[in-house]
């Protein structure tokens, strides 16, 4: 989380006003000025923004109950999987539960088409054209031959906010969660992050 | 902000206290100035020793009118006023001979050392001023002017700001010790 965020949750429009009513309802004599106050209380609350955005780890923010699927897993049920559970990647684990990959949407459409197209668009335009819009070959493939490896996990324990900056940086739009064995225990998408912040309404 | 701007302020005064604050005070420091001044103008009367110095008037203002202050606090209220007795007849021994000069130097050391040792308390500064503009009463007390009148003086005041400050239920003192 960069600066800009933690001021973007700052209240700033607190008034001199606002502290001088809230001064009143507090009996006795307080030594200090309203002004004073508002700094006091806007410099507290960046604090505690960076605190508990620092604090909040991602298996609190995560979505624990995830579908994965296994290297031999057939790309048809890959693709059922996916449309069942209305998500756009699964891990792609080993017999122990090790992550070993994930594969996206972007997978399936790339091999789809071909190895030439990567988006929806391109897959149908190359439909349309008939060229390489054979399913054929895609129904003999499975989850090992198409999926991201090796996968992007993060520690059940990474606070969220390493985890924001990694979906930048990697250029992935969700991580699977994985315990210190390395096995996985949930998914974290840029939604479940984005909900988690201040931004989001409260997660 | 330019230096002539910053002479306009910035923001408004605090509100101003309710009524029950008014009274407490005003009883506050009366019993705790009646505690001081009656050992000083009745029991002590005749000995040639004191206990009332006009710094004390200065510290009631905080012990019972601005009880949440930082600069109210016991921790304030004693070692403000001891480190200053000390150093202002350190001064007054010093630099007796130039009475201007033992003034500023006392009065900006305490703020220094008050500083220094988280003690502010301001009317401690009239403390270390009294040990020099006083009378040849003050001034042969020498270093036990730190002890009577100003360390039992104001062990006295905050005797009775404890005791009075915590009767009323939405008053409270210290906020804290140390």
């Amino acid at each position: 989380m960069t600066n800009q965020d933690v001021e973007a949750c700052v209240p700033v429009d607190i008034s001199d006003d606002d502290i001088y009513e809230a001064m009143k309802d507090i009996s006795g004599y307080l030594d200090i000025t309203p002004g004073d106050f508002k700094d006091v209380y806007l410099k507290a609350y960046r604090h505690a923004v960076l605190r508990l955005t620092r604090s909040v780890r991602v298996i609190e923010v995560m979505t624990k109950d995830v579908a994965a699927v296994s290297g031999d897993t057939s790309l048809e049920d890959v693709a059922e999987i996916m449309a069942a559970r209305k998500v756009s990647g699964v891990p792609v684990i080993d017999g122990d539960g090790k992550v070993i990959g994930v594969v996206s949407e972007k997978d399936l459409l790339s091999v789809m088409g071909g190895g030439t197209a990567s988006t929806f668009m391109e897959v149908i335009a190359q439909c349309l054209k008939g060229r390489s819009c054979l399913t054929v070959p895609v129904r003999e493939k499975v989850a090992a031959d198409i999926m991201s490896s090796p996968a992007v996990t993060v520690k059940e324990e990474t606070p969220v906010m390493e985890v924001a900056g990694l979906f930048t940086q990697r250029g992935v739009n969700r991580m699977p969660v994985v315990d210190a064995n390395g096995r996985l225990v949930g998914i974290v998408s840029r939604g479940d992050v984005v909900r988690s912040s201040c931004f989001g309404g409260g997660a | 902000m330019n230096y002539l701007s910053k002479m306009k302020g910035t923001t408004k005064s605090p509100p101003m206290v309710n009524v029950s604050e008014v009274i407490w005070s005003w009883f506050g420091a009366f019993v705790g100035i009646s505690a001081v001044a009656y050992i000083n103008f009745n029991v002590l009367a005749g000995t040639g020793l004191i206990m009332m110095i006009a710094s004390f008037g200065a510290s009631a203002v905080l012990i019972f009118g601005a009880i949440k202050s930082p600069l109210a606090q016991p921790r304030n209220l004693v070692g403000g006023h001891v480190l200053s007795a000390l150093i202002g007849v350190a001064c007054y021994k010093i630099f007796w001979a130039q009475p201007w000069l033992a003034s500023s130097v006392a009065v900006a050391t305490v703020i220094a050392l008050m500083h220094l040792t988280k003690t502010l308390h301001p009317p401690a500064g009239a403390t270390a001023l009294i040990a020099i503009i006083g009378d040849d009463k003050i001034h042969s007390l020498g270093f036990t002017y730190a002890v009577l009148p100003v360390g039992i003086g104001v062990m006295i005041l905050l005797l009775v700001a404890l005791l009075f400050n915590n009767i009323a239920r939405n008053r409270r003192y210290p906020e804290f010790w140390v």
